[in-house]
């Protein structure tokens, strides 16, 4: 399939755009106005970051109050003339189709002041007198530029949707394509597009297209392009050169985030120097090198990277002295990261349990977590009519309850009983 | 059938129902028949009695609608100023109806206030006495500053006896029809140390197994209750699976979120408790002060104590190879 997905699966209903409610309400509140004739503002102006679905709303809106759109970009001529013998055209025409007619100016801070001259002029004169709706789509409509065309606009600021929003859409996609997505997965594409829809269905195009499965390891190669085999190479070099040079070297070509780096030199040392001497060795300059990103962090002084780079390479590479060969092992994947972005979600529904107990235990959240969770805990795996009496007291959900009881069969035996 | 959780159920609902620290009790009763109230500080390790205290001196000092007149925060969610300017000012401000003229504002786990929170209510508290007394709940009463202790009458609670704690325990255990040993009832005071909840939450979790309670029963709730085991892993370090230890020290963490300087501490008194000779004890020791220095400076606590745990191993072998 060669489809481009932003394409393929582009929204066919207004409520299939992901969020912005109140923003696409508003659109569609202006233009069924015109049923009962011209309205005041005869021009919409939705503004909003890129990828927040500004133009695919006016086109799914278009379709569905089945209005003929006339439609106009920023690859386009913009000069005065170009944009009065198009809109210009096309205003006065739709009057003899009963109005039936929407006219998008996508883009407009696309328009340049050199290029365009007199655009923004002659597009006041448009606004004033259309006939037929007019939208205009800019990434901000305060710019003084459009000052003079906005007192005739009903301004639409889209917001981006939210990071939960985004993973919506993309697991619409995916249960369309029949891949099975981790949500953490699709949470890190989401939150590494900025929130930017269109950014996200593309990038998860990329990772995900002629996939059964996306897991978190297909995705945090997004951090920074980094690819698999330059990490195995400078892996390769550090844990078996015995060169602090090479090891050193490596590192500084590689091109890849030095934190990325960090975590898989941290993560596979001790599987290659199994000898605890060599392997205390490394480690404690493994933590050295930490030590430095730390005070890179406090300090902002970049250039004690290469410190960083130093210990995590030539330190690492001259430990090895008593650890013999044994063989091929496998590179393993950063658990620090994994970890990191599976329990995110565990830690999410943790902290909504604290707050249930809170609501009736005069204690904080965190210290409900730490000190009666663990109690629930045992509870809700032996006694399924004592967790189910709680899970009513503290308003517990079925999340909340499958987490505590620990397996489906248990949580499902506390639910049946809930009734 | 209902249930609750019991530390909740069978808090006290007046001050007359409270069981221990007498002293504090009566002074607190003593308000109730003045009709008056100083700010007060209860501080105080947890499961001492804090915050049922202040809730049963509110109850008997308003009767039934007590919660129109109380208010409670717990700093440890909301520790930031915003909540001192918004939440509290306002609540502080307005007169309460009714015969007593003040409302009552805890402050829960106020220690772990930030310190311009504290700042910022010093003048709430100042400004608003006519209107507003405040109840700040703390375990160190150290960690809030002066001049909020100088505006306060401390209390200080101090933990139970396990005469009282059977008690109390007693009660429960009858009302709720619980099969118990004798040895459950010194098995529980053991594990919770005087602490109440502690106690009561252990007692909870272990009548939900459907036996009846002994000893077993409650070691191996709270072996549960914890699976964070730091002995544990120490022991695996120093057995020679370092990624084993590794992969223990992460749940900690992460799943568990043991601090990292209790993790620390404990590696401290466990290696002057152990077989290694002296001098590796000396050596470790500086490597463990080491990491401890560097986790307050905010290095990353996995990798440093996974440093740490490496050198535990290879001290592990060198035991091994002497003995």
């Amino acid at each position: 399939m060669s489809t481009i997905w932003t394409q393929k699966h582009k929204p066919q209903t207004l409520t299939e755009i992901v969020g912005n409610k109140d923003a696409k309400q508003q659109f569609l509140t202006w233009l069924k106005s015109w049923s009962k004739g011209i309205p005041k503002k005869r021009a919409a102006f939705l503004h909003g970051s890129p990828g927040v679905g500004k133009t695919v709303t006016v086109e799914t809106l278009a379709k569905e109050l089945n209005m003929e759109l006339v439609e106009k970009n920023a690859s386009d001529y913009r000069t005065a003339d170009a944009i009065k013998r198009f809109a210009g055209l096309a205003s006065q025409y739709a009057t003899l189709f009963g109005g039936n007619r929407l006219i998008l100016l996508d883009e407009v801070d696309g328009i340049t002041g050199k290029e365009d001259r007199g655009g923004v002029r002659e597009l006041t004169n448009i606004l004033k007198t259309t006939r037929s709706p007019v939208v205009l789509t800019a990434n901000n409509a305060y710019n003084p530029r459009f000052s003079t065309i906005r007192k005739y606009c009903l301004i639409i600021p889209f917001k981006k949707p939210t990071v939960r929003e985004v993973v919506s859409h993309l697991k619409r996609i995916c249960a369309k394509e029949g891949i099975a997505a981790d949500e953490e997965a699709l949470k890190f594409i989401a939150e590494r597009s900025g929130r930017d829809v269109r950014s996200a269905v593309n990038d998860l195009q990329a990772l995900a297209q002629e996939k059964k499965r996306l897991v978190i390891e297909d995705v945090v190669w997004l951090a920074g392009r980094d690819r698999k085999e330059v990490i195995f190479d400078v892996l390769r070099t550090i844990l078996y050169s015995k060169d602090s040079w090479e090891a050193k070297k490596a590192v500084s070509n590689a091109d890849v985030d030095p934190d990325m780096l960090f975590n898989w030199i941290y993560e596979n040392t001790p599987y290659h120097l199994t000898d605890p001497h060599d392997l205390a060795k490394a480690m404690n300059y493994l933590a050295l090198a930490d030590i430095y990103r730390k005070r890179i962090r406090t300090t902002q002084y970049w250039s004690l990277l290469r410190y960083v780079v130093d210990f995590m390479s030539s330190g690492v590479a001259v430990a090895r002295q008593r650890t013999k060969s044994s063989g091929w092992i496998p590179f393993r994947f950063p658990e620090k990261i994994r970890l990191l972005s599976r329990t995110k979600g565990e830690r999410a529904l943790q902290t909504s349990i604290g707050m249930k107990i809170r609501r009736r235990c005069h204690m904080s959240a965190v210290r409900s977590i730490k000190e009666a969770m663990p109690y629930l805990k045992i509870i809700f795996e032996n006694n399924s009519e004592m967790a189910a009496g709680l899970s009513k007291w503290l308003d517990l959900d079925e999340d909340m309850i499958e987490y505590l009881a620990g397996n489906k069969k248990q949580t499902k035996t506390i639910i049946a009983k809930l009734a | 059938m209902s249930y609750e959780m019991w530390a909740e159920k069978y808090r006290p609902k007046s001050l007359k129902a409270i069981i221990n620290q007498k002293e504090i009790v009566d002074r607190l009763k003593s308000f109730v028949k003045t009709k008056n109230i100083p700010h007060c500080i209860f501080a105080g390790p947890p499961g001492t009695g804090k915050t049922t205290a202040a809730l049963c001196l509110a109850m008997d000092l308003y009767g039934k609608g007590y919660r129109e007149h109380l208010m409670e925060l717990n700093a440890s969610d909301e520790r930031g100023i915003k909540i001192v300017r918004e939440t509290v000012k306002t609540f502080a401000r307005t007169r309460s109806i009714g015969e007593i003229p003040f409302k009552i504002l805890i402050l829960d786990e106020a220690d772990n206030m930030t310190s311009d929170a504290q700042q910022a209510l010093r003048r709430t508290m100042e400004r608003f006495t006519e209107t507003c007394r405040f109840i700040m709940i703390a375990n160190y009463s150290g960690k809030i500053i002066e001049p909020l202790q100088s505006r306060c009458a401390p209390f200080r609670f101090s933990y139970m006896s396990q005469e009282d704690q059977d008690r109390y325990l007693r009660n429960i255990i009858e009302k709720e029809d619980i099969k118990i040993l004798d040895e459950g009832y010194d098995a529980i005071f053991e594990v919770s140390e005087g602490d109440l909840r502690k106690a009561t939450n252990t007692l909870q979790a272990a009548a939900s197994m459907g036996k009846v309670i002994n000893a077993e029963t409650v070691y191996s709730v709270i072996g549960r209750a914890n699976p964070a085991d730091i002995n544990e892993m120490i022991k695996t370090a120093m057995k020679g699976d370092f990624l084993e230890a590794r992969k223990k020290l992460r749940d900690m963490i992460l799943k568990y979120g043991v601090a990292g300087s209790d993790i620390i501490k404990q590696i401290h008194t466990e290696i002057f408790r152990s077989m290694l000779p002296d001098s590796w004890k000396v050596t470790l020791s500086e490597a463990i002060g080491e990491a401890d220095f560097r986790l307050v400076q905010g290095a990353d606590v996995e990798v440093q104590l996974s440093a740490l745990l490496a050198r535990l191993t290879e001290a592990g072998q060198e035991l091994s190879r002497g003995g």
